[in-house]
């Protein structure tokens, strides 16, 4: 899944049949019959611009800018209430997940500015370089993200949190948990992303 | 024969997940403590690497993603054929999903299978990925947790709380072995009440604590943290008791934030139920429970 057919368009009339067929799960989308089980079990629905049963029905009516664009994709706390609820077994949290990284691809501007893709930048970075998730290294770097002034804000505003995990040996304070193996890591996941890029899709 | 730990014990292949080194290392500790008496032997897996949690896909894209899990089984799979067992949500949630899609896709498994293959490696999907509270009720089952109680938790107020991904999406799966349901599971207050505790009806037990959303951008998720505690001091609890790693931290480490911007009093301990266990088992409530490393300290099961 590198872009769709039609990157940056606001409308897209084929956009349904892309989601149908080259993201994870979007398949089932077909079967969505608008009952909103899954809004009404969204535990963070209320500061979603639209629910997933909203967004599903914009994908379907062609608005891709508009699905792209709205922070439903980035709200998403994955709990996957909705995903057990669906009476027509949509794996909404999975579709909303690949929704996040077409947009990403694409080159949105919310998927540059929201806290979650710059999160999830901060994450794959620790992940992809060392292996492990640094849970010091991706906040510090996700505080970051914002700016100098920013990051140190945020940094100090965590400073009591950040002391009680020392205190109780949650946080080290040493050099970050890496696996033996990283270049090993390193060369399954650019193959990986190779694969991806060669199918031009998702799953 | 003698029912004793000795003659049961067998191994099984542990993931321990990147919170068991910072985070929830309290988890780990008290989980390897409680395993050698419930006969469990726990090999981790070698050179074990993240899972991508809720985010990974994000940046890294999907197949990318797939292939950290890939990874892992594939080390799994090299050391033996047991089942894996992980105790964190994410990771159990991310393995077990990656195992269940190359089971149901030749072509994922090629791609993936393709993938390992830059490092000479491979992975044929025979494996099963289970989280350990499963694990504990289908294998162990309640019977033998009670059995090696030894100190029983009594008088202690216990609210369950569960949370998302150790029973969403899976528990009422086949894979899963239908250890419970999605919203009303019952294996949390099993364990609470195995030790001896007094269990609590806690209604929220499995609404969400926002994730890793309350870590990014507490405006969007302390307001979740704060209906859970909220409920659980309505109850008079001494302890709430969580198998999740996030969870725990995300109830605990935010008390002071939510006092603080709702102008409410929490100081709630939030443990793991397998430190709950440790210390139901006689094992040393620091060493082998690490309730020390619980920023809230319950002084009520630190007496016990």
């Amino acid at each position: 899944m590198t872009i769709s057919p039609t990157p940056k368009r606001a409308y897209d009339l084929n956009f349904a049949r892309y989601v149908y067929e080259n993201i994870d799960g979007g398949e089932r989308l077909r079967m969505c019959m608008q009952c909103g089980a899954c809004s009404g079990s969204c535990p963070i629905g209320k500061q979603m611009d639209h629910g997933p049963r909203k967004l599903f029905m914009m994908i379907r009516a062609g608005m891709k800018e508009a699905v792209l664009t709205s922070n439903t994709i980035w709200n998403c706390v994955s709990c996957y209430n909705c995903v057990v609820r669906c009476p027509r077994k949509v794996p909404i949290t999975y579709i909303l997940h690949d929704l996040a990284y077409l947009a990403v691809q694409e080159g949105y501007e919310p998927a540059k500015k929201a806290d979650n893709a710059r999160f999830a930048k901060a994450f794959w970075w620790s992940a992809a370089k060392y292996g492990r998730t640094d849970e010091r290294l991706v906040t510090g770097k996700y505080y970051f993200s914002f700016g100098i002034g920013e990051g140190i804000k945020r940094g100090l505003g965590n400073q009591a949190i950040a002391l009680n995990m020392i205190k109780t040996k949650r946080m080290h304070l040493g050099m970050p948990h890496a696996i033996k193996a990283k270049d090993e890591l390193q060369k399954i996941l650019a193959k990986a992303a190779e694969i991806q890029e060669r199918h031009g899709k998702g799953a | 024969m003698e029912k004793g730990p000795k003659a049961m014990t067998r191994t099984l292949t542990y993931y321990p997940g990147c919170s068991s080194q910072a985070s929830a290392v309290h988890l780990d500790k008290s989980l390897r403590a409680i395993m050698g008496p419930l006969g469990v032997a726990l090999r981790d897996i070698d050179d074990w690497n993240c899972c991508g949690a809720s985010v990974g896909h994000i940046e890294g894209g999907h197949l990318a993603n797939s292939a950290l899990s890939a990874r892992n089984l594939a080390n799994a799979q090299a050391a033996g054929p047991e089942d894996i067992i992980t105790p964190c949500a994410a990771c159990y949630l991310n393995t077990h999903y990656v195992n269940e899609s190359i089971r149901g896709s030749e072509s994922l498994k090629k791609d993936l299978n393709e993938a390992l293959g830059a490092a000479g490696k491979s992975y044929d999907g025979s494996l099963h990925v289970r989280h350990i509270c499963e694990m504990l009720v289908t294998d162990i089952g309640m019977g033998a947790v009670k059995a090696q109680v030894k100190k029983p938790l009594t008088g202690l107020k216990v609210a369950g709380y569960v949370g998302c991904q150790t029973v969403r999406p899976f528990a009422n799966t086949e894979r899963a072995n239908k250890f419970d349901t999605y919203d009303d599971p019952t294996f949390l207050d099993d364990f609470t009440a195995a030790c001896g505790a007094e269990v609590l009806p806690f209604k929220l037990r499995t609404h969400c604590c926002g994730g890793s959303v309350s870590v990014m951008s507490p405006d969007k998720g302390l307001h979740l943290i704060k209906e859970l505690l909220d409920e659980v001091q309505k109850l008079g609890a001494d302890v709430i008791s969580t198998p999740c790693p996030l969870c725990q931290t995300n109830v605990e480490m935010y008390q002071p934030e939510i006092n603080k911007r709702f102008g409410t009093n929490f100081n709630i301990p939030v443990v793991f139920y397998s430190q709950l266990m440790a210390v139901a088992f006689g094992l040393d409530p620091v060493k082998d429970a690490g309730l020390d490393q619980n920023i809230i300290k319950s002084d009520k099961l630190l007496k016990m």
